[in-house]
């Protein structure tokens, strides 16, 4: 079991490293979507901090993700706050947000948090889409979004940008997986298996689960500002209902609390469905029919977490 | 020897009903105490109580001297006071040595942030909380399925991994909520040379059960309810001679007469 766990971080490893070379093997429509596949990978994971270990149903999480982007496309194109130095605030900000909207509905049961959150995301979309002190705006969101530059070097092709994104996602990679191995991760599995017998063992359910809210928006803030960087625009429409339904989606199918599930869940659902491009909406049709079969056959998720021993 | 735990005077009502009415009585260090009652009584609701599960309508639960009444479960717990469940609750995701690392929860001292980054002080005391789970399971003779999922494991097992868990608080009270319940006699005959063993190591037990003969053999001191009142309290052999008991247990002559 120890042995298998080593090998499965150094496969994990060297996957991202051959993923560095990317670039050099794809054409730049494709290391776009290899980037896209990147952000929407950490946004997925900074779900399942929230759904997958710590069993809250997180039916709103495009507002964090959204959070991010707009704090980045805001300050960046008002103010002209350089990308880079966005991304820390746009990381705060949605988790100010996670926290204090989760603050009241932490107590609820699993069905009533899912209806909240889903108000959340509406209000979170109409709000934009209402451009509020005229800083989001309206329908069309913000355009002109700069490049991020580090170290005096403009990050302007799509393979830079490319390897910004993949490297954060390796930082995200390594967080996900200390989280398994220190006591909040843990205590966040306690609580989603039996709340009541945690509690009796000293976990704080209100500490606990704000910090998981809060630690899931902020890694979603900054997968919402690498998107902002990626598209140079944001709009509502990018974090409507049915982009959060897709995050929950990603870490049912793919494995509650499983990184290498929740990684091949997102695969499926933003990369797959850019090869098969020329089915047009029938795409939609044959994912639909995935997913019940996913949920039919193997309700744990198609890679699910493993128990570890010592 | 002092006292750890006092009820005082607590009672509780769910719509209306009184489920335990102006119950006292103390637990003291190093004691073993039993609370029995027939079913229905209102042992678990108690223990309830005690941990914070439930908020008394009435009366003062103090320990060492604090008021603690209404305190929720996690506060409880950091107090050192533990609990088991009649119906066992392990984790049933997780492996055994999981379960019982997981009693090491108020132990370790790091913080969130220093976990994301495994930083090296988070390293050295997760070394540390496993080789002190290790320990515990030995201690419990469960090494050897330290790996295997919990809940695949027989009853009584699972009995010793909660615990096995209980224990891994280092409480100074542990409360059983009965421990007995679905074991066959030689497992229930080594339930009772492992409360004697817990007591051994300086840990103070309350255990309810429903079935005399354990209570009647491990306990100290024993209170007995019914109907959510104290009916009787005393050692072992004036509990069995006490009238009031044996009327609980095995129903009043003119009721029987009434029933026939």
């Amino acid at each position: 079991m120890r042995r298998f766990k080593l090998d499965g971080l150094k496969l994990g490893a060297l996957l991202w490293a051959a993923g560095l070379a990317l670039p050099f093997a794809l054409d730049s429509s494709w290391v776009s979507i290899a980037a896209f596949f990147a952000i929407y990978a950490i946004t997925a994971l900074s779900e399942d901090v929230i759904l997958g270990r710590a069993g809250m149903f997180d039916m709103g999480h495009a507002v964090y993700f959204g959070i991010g982007a707009y704090v980045t496309a805001i300050l960046n194109t008002t103010l002209n706050v350089p990308i880079l130095l966005t991304l820390p605030l746009a990381m705060l900000l949605a988790a100010a947000a996670g926290a204090l909207l989760s603050a009241p509905l932490i107590r609820l049961r699993g069905d009533y948090l899912l209806v909240a959150t889903i108000g959340f995301n509406a209000i979170f979309v109409l709000a934009m889409q209402n451009n509020p002190g005229g800083i989001t705006g309206g329908s069309d969101g913000i355009t002109g979004i700069g490049v991020p530059s580090l170290f005096g070097l403009q990050l302007e092709s799509q393979s830079a940008m490319f390897w910004l994104d993949w490297a954060l996602l390796g930082l995200v990679l390594l967080v996900m997986r200390n989280l398994d191995t220190c006591e909040f991760g843990r205590a966040l599995r306690y609580l989603k298996q039996d709340e009541l017998a945690a509690s009796t063992l000293g976990v704080d359910a209100r500490k606990v689960k704000t910090l998981a809210f809060a630690l899931g928006a902020a890694l979603a803030g900054l997968a919402g500002t690498l998107f902002a960087v990626q598209l140079s625009t944001v709009s509502p429409s990018s974090f409507v209902f049915t982009e959060s339904v897709t995050l929950f989606a990603i870490v049912i199918v793919g494995g509650q609390g499983s990184i290498p599930g929740v990684l091949l869940g997102t695969a499926l659902m933003f990369v797959v469905p850019q090869i098969f491009r020329s089915l047009a909406e029938y795409r939609y049709f044959v994912f639909g029919i995935a997913m019940i079969a996913v949920m039919v056959l193997r309700p744990q998720g198609l890679l699910p977490r493993k128990r570890s021993a010592a | 020897m002092s006292a750890l735990l006092e009820l005082d005077g607590v009672g509780i009502s769910f719509g209306g009903l009184r489920a335990v009415d102006d119950l006292s009585f103390t637990v003291n260090e190093g004691q073993i105490v039993g609370l029995i009652g027939p079913n229905g009584a209102g042992k678990t609701t108690v223990f309830n109580m005690i941990t914070g599960v439930y908020k008394p309508g009435a009366g003062a639960i103090r320990w060492q001297g604090n008021d603690i009444t209404g305190a929720k479960p996690a506060r409880i717990a950091t107090l050192g006071l533990r609990r088991t469940f009649q119906t066992i609750r392990l984790f049933t995701e997780m492996s055994v040595f999981e379960n019982v690392r997981a009693g090491y929860h108020l132990a370790a001292r790091q913080r969130w942030w220093q976990g994301l980054l495994a930083l090296p002080a988070q390293r050295g005391e997760e070394a540390e909380l496993a080789a002190r789970t290790h320990d515990i399971l030995r201690r419990l003779d469960l090494e050897s399925v330290a790996d295997a999922p919990a809940t695949a494991l027989p009853y009584g097992v699972q009995r010793r991994v909660e615990l096995a868990r209980t224990l891994a608080g280092q409480p100074k009270l542990i409360i059983l909520d009965e421990p007995a319940a679905g074991l066959n006699d030689a497992e229930s005959a080594a339930l009772n040379d492992t409360i004697f063993m817990i007591r051994e190591t300086g840990v103070t037990i309350l255990l309810v059960e429903h079935d005399m003969n354990v209570v009647m053999q491990v306990s100290d001191h024993i209170v007995v309810i019914n109907f959510g009142r104290k009916i009787a309290e005393g050692n072992a052999v004036s509990i069995r001679a006490d009238p009031a008991v044996i009327e609980a247990y095995l129903g009043r002559e003119d009721d029987e007469a009434a029933a026939a």
